[in-house]
């Protein structure tokens, strides 16, 4: 090719066969007088219609926003729906992995710059999470591989296409094994080429493997219902839930779904007091743990017996058979399994252990209490874990016999994250065809002979079935950035078939799910790219149950766990940022502080207070100790984190870090604790029980945290919190509502002042956040660094406290019971009870920011809001030090276009700087910036109401974080609007005005009352659902 | 000064001999052109028979100005041109004005003050001094009198002057 | 012979004549410089060009280079600011006030102390610019200019803003009535003057002072006018300063208490600088005759008082954090007491307010060692108050989550020794080109505090 840059829309124009030229012209418009015709039936309006059939056109204008262009280039026809200044959304799929959601991508000028959840979705229900968020910046990631290598030489698609069937075509005709190494693949279509590929050369299978496998549950469910699937579960059905180690709000299979269906469970109201009770049994303080009523510190070498003794104690209560495993002392235990009993059918027991055994224990706990069909479904299972740990390890060791002719990793990186690299090293060596479709010259990538690099799944047309009968579609939203190609695309070329994976995706809906639901196919096609989701019925048969030998799984479990087990234990966990590291060079999420030990830029060994005080560990300001630490054999320093919550005598260890090859941002970040991970049962386990030692200290490590005290110090006015109980009780008033003295006796704060206060006579914009179903996983925070172009400010930075993330999320502990003195206070539980507090600025109504501010710089908007106005800031922070909430954020430095920030990857580097969002300013150095309640969403939304001549309602406007959390315990809307849902919410006069609002419901409460700065912003008091004898002191 | 002029030069080197000598030379109705000293002799005004200055009344009007234009500039700025919600106070806030205010009236009194106290007494850069005897700034009082002014004669002057207790009498010609 | 007046000691000794006194003062100012001035001025340009290179830094790259964070906006920065400013005071207070309560021993220290202030409020001046985030924009931004973006105007409601009135109406007074005081001693130097140039530039700064009664009474009416002004100025410009913080609603700041302890801790410190300054001229250029013992007795008298006052100050603010029941109150004040910053209450504490109690004793009280080394002692004790008051309560305010510490970079200490350098430079410069001590005044005193003239008859 040559050097002289082209910008092409499909491989179809490379290879500039006819069918694309035909298309190229009739692509969509040809169905414009249908649709017109069909305008009676209002279900798509002409503007929707046009808007998605728009696509294609602006797909072949996209060529101006590609990455290297300098200048702006005017669009001389403008295409039908790109309007400068004017937002389009598509949409789209998000799936990596076996990970999912459906998203509406919002794109400017042709570049997608956000991503928020699709309603559309019955599973994911609109919500998203910070991976989520966060994946439009690896988009844009200047390490992506921007065409084909071949043995790390850059070379051209032909080469690549020519030789790799070449030789793919010779090793079938020796009948050589060929294998297709992917992780789990939820598109069906995907699905389709790939086999098309295995019957083309034979001998071809297609290994699929998980990070973070599942395995033990397919096997328990094959062997015991005969589907090998993880079934879909609904949290939203039980009022008793129990989770052995599974991390379902965080990480655990399904997390956005599972916190939609789980936050549903803790939403109260005066209406309805009833909410869902949460035990959780764990080594680590995980973040489904942080939010469960009862939680109970389980080492790994007891986790077996302890899911037993639940069995058992339930076998009891509903009248089953026991089985013969060893006692062990688990608190909680039995009234887990009192309340389970209780709720037969309206409750759901989880386990998040790959240990076969356990699986069949909770799956044979939550058949005796009747939980299939209804919590849990089976017919409808999930796609999302289809990993089958054997045959990876089968892969491996035939591949180093030497069996194996081809292997073509498929967007896996199983070198890194499998922990058998080194075996796959060698085992490459013998293979004579590797291929790799990743993306970046990862680990495995740069070992393979060719990579054929796969689009980002923004340029992607794909489809996915998370569930069994539910698909969505993924279309692209801007056009390839770079000459990398679809591996779909490739798989067909490679196949020997000419059509683009475009036309194969719609053949194959065609054939599986168009049933003339719609006039014509297309009209089908084009509604359910539209909607993005498409759902068909499946029917519910019953599940046979096989019965299983339990007393063979009795004794395994008394032979692989302990009751009591001497030594140290360590457990690897992912974190909601980085999971298992196929996002590692994403600054935001590296940035994104772990809900829990609130660490940024690393992954450490979580450690027990009484471990740090054996061996002499003291944390201070995020400075900590290096410990030895051995693992079979193999010893490294780590830097311990002090955990409250952690089992004595266990470690925590993060997957996903200490990557190499994965760009400038991940490389050399944390350590790699993938290579010890061990297998029980024929899979892989990530747990560890013995064999593992901590001998001493070894120097001192600065973690960034941006959090580092831990407790509230049993400050009420910030933290309020309630027993369920209490709460249920009538006429139930919060514990703590301060009130100020006066001549006139005690008054509350709002009631004092010396001002009038001035009224906001249209709208007055404000936020209510449930503490309560807030579950801390920090989708907000991402969502609102991709709103606001929030910079990264890197790990130094951090150290410094210098964070820059408007959102936050405060994560407090709880004390010992009874600490009086503010030293107490100071030290958390040994396993505290959590709280998460989202916060961002309060859009304070007698704000002390804006007294102080010499310049006015910061003031307040006519309609309730808190503005910074960024040109005329000089940057005294008198306002940030005036702060109650300390929720301002200074630019200490030039953070853009600056070669010391080059991790900031949005704001340094043309590529990068496509995802900001031009109607946020990106701040320059010695300006104060924080929370501006997304006023650019608030204009924009006015103005779309104005346009439409109508009053402006609840989905006009909605801030990122609101948007985003899927929990839905953010709440944004107009007070001054009687109808709307905040108003409800809080329960306000219709009548009131005032700019100060009174509010009745009676869980809302304003952080820090009394200081009277009448926030904007409502918090709910936090129920926990816990009996009075547990409550502290 | 306009020249042409003739002065005789009294030169006292103590302040309380000068004192009396005006007090003499006033009596015999001789007309002190003006008194140099190298610091302010206390009580020589009232000798030489100057009224009380008025200039603390100046420094007072100059004070007051201060005071309205402080207040009407801030109720303009704050409450009239560009009226803001800041921290939900009232646009015309006094309790918040009155230190701005001080300060401006402290101000203007002061400048105000020594400008017209530099005027009325021409002084400004390399504005020529009238020097009857150089060290009238270091350790000599200096009495000036003009000769046109008074009908007394040049010697009956100077022996006047030598009585009440003058060092040295010179002629100093302008 | 030397008669001693009954009521007070003298305030000049050693049978000095008025030319004496102009002789005395002014030599300095013909003379060639002496070597210790020369080593003196040396040490304060190389102070003065290493915190440049920190400065510069600063302002290129940003104040990210200082140790702060997102809990505390301010630390060295407005602490050093604070400090001058409190320095600051007491050049214009031994003018105005002991001048309206007619003490004449302020005559010998007062020129030097007015001289001083001036300098200390220019290095004060220094950190308020350079701490924010766009320095060349607040230069100016703070002034209430009409500008092209329409109407635009400043914050009256800040206590910044205060703060910029207060400081910029102080330096001017202050200069001016320094400047006044000088004309007729510079006058006295232009008639004594025997190169051009000297003449010349002298010529220029004495405003042709002839010297005349009429002048004379003028000025003394200004000069008393000025003091009258001056007097509560100098009391409102640490009220205003003590603002900042006092109108804010961070615990530790929020305190009714802050103005009257601010200045008396501003005039404890600027005594203790005057005196740390005097005792070096007084060396270097002999002047133990003007500056007796008796004015540093007197001096340290008033550093006793405003030592305790200040201690008065402290206990009192701990007394109403526990009274006001308020558990941040209370807790900030514990914390600056026990908590990280412990270290940095307790030398605030020995500093301030153990150390001036030595003073009750005549021996320490007379005793120039002494007196030095307590001088230089209560200023550190005054740079610690300042940084107990703005990082210990910032850095534990409200929300635990956002609990801090700071720990400062070279910057933040360069900049610190780059406002020495400034303020010495000037200093010496000052004492070789200006006449250190009010010849008129002094002048005025010397009979009638020393028989001196009368014996000679």
């Amino acid at each position: 090719m040559s050097n002289q840059k082209t910008y092409w829309k499909g491989t179809e124009q490379l290879t500039n066969d006819p069918s694309f030229v035909k298309n190229a012209e009739k692509e969509f418009p040809e169905y414009l007088p249908i649709n017109e015709g069909k305008e009676s039936n209002g279900s798509t309006s002409r503007r929707d219609f046009l808007k998605l059939m728009g696509f294609g056109v602006a797909a072949a204008s996209l060529a101006a926003c590609e990455a290297p262009v300098r200048k702006a280039i005017p669009y001389l026809n403008k295409p039908v729906d790109v309007d400068p200044g004017i937002p389009n959304y598509y949409a789209s799929t998000y799936s990596v992995g076996g990970d999912y959601a459906s998203i509406v991508v919002k794109t400017r000028e042709g570049r997608p710059i956000k991503i928020e959840g699709n309603k559309n979705s019955a599973i994911t229900q609109g919500g998203v999470n910070a991976q989520v968020e966060a994946s439009v910046l690896s988009l844009y990631d200047q390490e992506r591989l921007v065409g084909p290598l071949k043995e790390g030489k850059n070379t051209d698609w032909n080469t690549i296409d020519k030789e790799v069937t070449e030789q793919l075509q010779a090793i079938s005709a020796e009948g050589g094994q060929i294998r297709i190494v992917s992780n789990t693949i939820i598109s069906p279509s995907t699905l389709k080429a790939i086999n098309k590929m295995a019957e083309k050369y034979g001998n071809t299978e297609h290994v699929m493997y998980d990070a973070v496998s599942q395995n033990g549950m397919l096997a328990a469910n094959e062997s015991m219902f005969g589907v090998k699937a993880v079934p879909s579960y609904d949290f939203s059905k039980a009022n008793t839930i129990v989770s052995f180690g599974a991390d379902f709000l965080g990480t655990w299979i399904s997390p956005i779904e599972n916190t939609k269906q789980y936050s549903k469970t803790r939403k109260v109201s005066s209406e309805d007091k009833t909410m869902s009770r949460h035990y959780q049994f764990e080594a680590y303080l995980s973040l489904t743990g942080s939010n469960a009523d009862y939680r109970t510190t389980v080492k790994p070498s007891q986790e077996g017996l302890a899911v037993a003794a639940l069995y058992n104690e339930v076998a009891k209560m509903t009248g089953n058979a026991p089985i013969n495993t060893n006692k062990v002392e688990i608190a909680n235990i039995t009234n887990a399994a009192r309340d389970l009993a209780s709720n037969r059918g309206k409750s759901l027991v989880v386990a998040g252990s790959n240990d076969t055994d356990i699986q069949l224990l909770v799956n044979g706990i939550n058949s005796m209490l009747n939980n299939y069909g209804t919590t849990i479904d089976l017919n409808q299972h999930s796609n999302a874990r289809k990993g089958d740990d054997a045959s990876f390890i089968n892969f491996v060791k035939e591949a180093n016999a030497g069996n194996i002719k081809a292997v073509i990793f498929y967007n896996a990186n199983p070198v890194y994250d499998t922990g058998m690299g080194e075996e796959i090293k060698s085992a490459l060596e013998k293979i004579s065809l590797s291929v790799s479709t990743s993306d970046r010259n990862d680990e495995t990538a740069h070992l393979v002979k060719y990579v054929a690099p796969d689009h980002h799944f923004l340029e992607s047309w794909n489809d996915a079935e998370p569930k069994k009968g539910h698909l969505s579609l993924a279309q692209p939203t801007i056009s390839p950035l770079f000459k990398t190609r679809q591996a779909q695309d490739s798989f067909l070329t490679w196949s020997g078939d000419k059509q683009e994976y475009y036309n194969f995706l719609r053949k194959n809906w065609e054939d599986e799910h168009f049933s003339g639901q719609e006039p014509t196919f297309d009209i089908f096609w084009d509604k359910t790219l539209y909607n993005g989701v498409f759902t068909y019925n499946v029917e519910s048969s019953d599940i046979a149950v096989q019965n299983v030998d339990l007393s063979a799984v009795a004794n395994r479990i008394n032979k692989n766990y302990k009751p009591n087990n001497t030594g140290l234990e360590v457990t690897f966990y992912q974190k909601v940022s980085i999971g298992t590291g196929h996002h590692a060079n994403n600054p935001w999420l590296q940035e994104l502080p772990d809900p829990i030990s609130k660490a940024t830029w690393d992954n450490y060994a979580t450690i027990s207070q009484k471990m740090a005080n054996d061996l002499g560990i003291k944390i201070f300001e995020g400075k900590t100790s290096m410990i030895n630490l051995t693992i079979n054999g193999k010893t490294m320093e780590v830097p311990a984190l002090v955990q409250p919550g952690q089992a004595i005598d266990t470690i925590g260890l993060a997957l996903g870090y200490g990557r190499n090859m994965a760009g400038k941002v991940a490389n050399g970040v944390g350590f790699d604790v993938y290579p010890f991970l061990t297998q029980l049962n024929g899979t892989r386990s990530y747990a560890l029980t013995s064999g593992v030692s901590v001998d001493g200290t070894a120097g001192s490590y600065q973690l960034a945290q941006t959090q580092t005290h831990q407790t509230f110090m049993g400050r009420e006015t910030i933290i309020q919190e309630a027993l369920l109980e209490d709460y249920k009780k009538k006429g139930w008033e919060r514990d703590f509502q301060p009130h100020i003295e006066t001549s006139k006796g005690k008054v509350k704060p709002s009631k004092l002042t010396l001002w009038n206060g001035h009224k906001y006579n249209n709208h007055h914009w404000g936020l209510a956040i449930d503490l309560n179903s807030c579950t801390g996983c920090a989708a907000c925070t991402i969502a609102c660094q991709s709103e606001n172009n929030i910079p990264v400010v890197g790990k130094a930075e951090v150290v410094m406290r210098r964070d820059m993330q408007w959102m936050r999320v405060d994560r407090y502990y709880s004390s010992q019971q009874g600490a009086e003195t503010s030293k107490e206070l100071e030290v958390a539980a040994e396993n505290p009870e959590v709280t998460f507090q989202p916060m961002m600025c309060q859009h304070c109504n007698n704000a002390p920011c804006e007294t102080v501010c010499p310049v006015a710089a910061t003031t307040h908007s006519s309609e309730g809001l808190n503005q910074m106005t960024y040109n005329r800031c000089v940057g005294t922070r008198y306002c940030a030090n005036n702060c109650p909430y300390k929720v301002r954020r200074f630019n200490w430095f030039k953070y853009h276009d600056n070669s010391n920030f080059d991790k900031n990857l949005s704001m340094n580097n043309t590529l990068g700087k496509m995802v900001l969002n031009p109607d946020v300013t990106v701040r320059s150095r010695g300006v104060m910036e924080k929370c501006s309640m997304c006023v650019q969403r608030i204009q924009a939304g006015k103005l779309k109401a104005k346009k439409e001549k109508r009053e402006l309602e609840d989905r006009d406007v909605n801030t990122a974080c609101a948007s985003a959390c899927p929990s839905d315990a953010i709440i944004f809307g107009d007070l001054n609007n009687p109808n709307s849902s905040i108003s409800k919410y809080l329960k306000l006069e219709a009548s009131d005005s005032e700019p100060i609002k009174e509010v009745n419901n009676e869980r809302a409460y304003h952080v820090l009352e009394e200081l009277r700065v009448a926030p904007n912003v409502w918090y709910m008091t936090k129920i926990r659902n816990k009996d009075k004898v547990n409550t502290k002191a | 000064m306009e020249s042409g002029k003739n002065f005789i030069v009294g030169i006292f080197d103590d302040e309380s001999v000068l004192l009396s000598a005006v007090k003499k030379i006033r009596g015999s109705d001789v007309k002190i052109h003006e008194c140099y000293t190298p610091y302010p002799v206390h009580g020589l005004d009232d000798e030489l028979g100057y009224k009380r200055s008025r200039i603390s009344i100046a420094a007072f009007m100059f004070g007051i100005t201060g005071t309205c234009l402080a207040f009407l500039m801030m109720i303009y700025m704050m409450g009239i041109d560009w009226p803001m919600i800041i921290g939900g106070k009232d646009h015309i806030a006094i309790p918040s004005f009155i230190p701005v205010v001080f300060e401006v009236t402290v101000l203007l009194s002061a400048l105000g003050m020594v400008a017209t106290f530099f005027v009325i007494s021409n002084l400004k850069p390399y504005a020529k001094p009238v020097t009857f005897d150089i060290r009238s700034t270091d350790d000599k009082h200096v009495m000036a009198i003009d000769l046109a002014k008074n009908k007394k004669s040049t010697n009956e002057l100077s022996s006047l002057l030598k009585d009440s207790g003058a060092v040295e009498i010179n002629e100093k010609k302008f | 012979m030397e008669v001693t007046s009954p009521v007070r000691e003298v305030l000049v000794t050693g049978n000095k004549t008025y030319h004496d006194v102009s002789h005395d003062i002014c030599r300095h100012v013909e003379a060639k410089p002496n070597p210790k001035w020369m080593a003196a001025m040396a040490l304060s340009l190389g102070a003065l060009f290493t915190g440049g290179y920190a400065l510069a830094i600063t302002l290129w790259d940003g104040i990210g280079m200082w140790g702060l964070n997102k809990t505390i906006g301010w630390a060295w920065d407005i602490t050093n600011f604070v400090w001058w400013v409190g320095i600051g005071h007491a050049g214009t207070l031994i003018s105005a006030v002991l001048l309206l309560f007619r003490q004449k021993w302020r005559t010998s220290i007062n020129r030097a102390a007015e001289a001083m202030t001036i300098f200390a409020v220019i290095c004060a001046l220094l950190f308020p610019l350079i701490h924010t985030g766009r320095p060349w924009l607040s230069f100016y931004w703070f002034v209430p200019i009409p500008n092209t973006w329409g109407s635009l105007w400043v914050n009256f409601h800040s206590p910044l803003l205060w703060d910029f009135f207060a400081i910029s109406t102080y330096f001017t007074v202050s200069l001016v009535f320094w400047f006044i005081g000088l004309i007729p001693d510079f006058a006295t130097i232009r008639d004594r003057a025997t190169n051009k140039i000297s003449k010349a530039i002298y010529g220029a700064l004495s405003f042709g002072w002839d010297g005349a009664a009429k002048t004379w009474q003028r000025y003394e009416t200004v000069s008393l006018v000025l003091a009258g002004l001056a007097t509560p100025l100098v009391l409102s410009v640490h009220t205003i300063v003590s603002m900042d913080f006092a109108t804010s609603v961070i615990p530790g700041w929020h305190t009714t208490i802050f103005p009257p302890y601010f200045v008396a801790g501003a005039i404890f410190s600027g005594f203790a600088m005057v005196l740390t300054l005097m005792l070096v001229t007084r060396k270097v250029y002999n002047l133990e005759d003007y500056i007796t013992i008796n004015h540093i007795e007197l001096m340290n008298i008033i550093i006793m008082i405003t030592g305790s006052i200040v201690g008065v100050a402290y206990i009192t603010e701990l007394f109403m954090a526990w009274y006001s029941g308020v558990q941040y109150e209370q807790y900030a004040f514990l914390n600056r007491a026990t908590g990280p910053y412990w270290w940095a209450y307790w030398a605030m504490m020995t500093c301030n307010v153990i150390s001036p109690q030595l003073f009750w004793f005549k021996k320490i009280r007379t005793s120039l060692w002494a007196t030095f080394i307590l001088s230089i002692v209560v200023n550190i004790g005054m740079w610690f108050e300042r940084f107990v008051i703005i990082v210990t309560s910032l850095h534990r305010d409200y929300l635990p989550s956002s609990w801090a510490m700071f720990s400062p970079t070279i910057y933040d200490m360069g900049i610190y020794l780059f406002s020495f350098g400034l303020f010495f430079t000037l200093f010496f410069s000052f004492a070789k080109f200006f006449p250190v001590i009010n010849m008129a005044e002094i002048k005025s005193v010397l009979k009638s505090s020393s028989g001196e003239i009368e014996n000679k008859k």
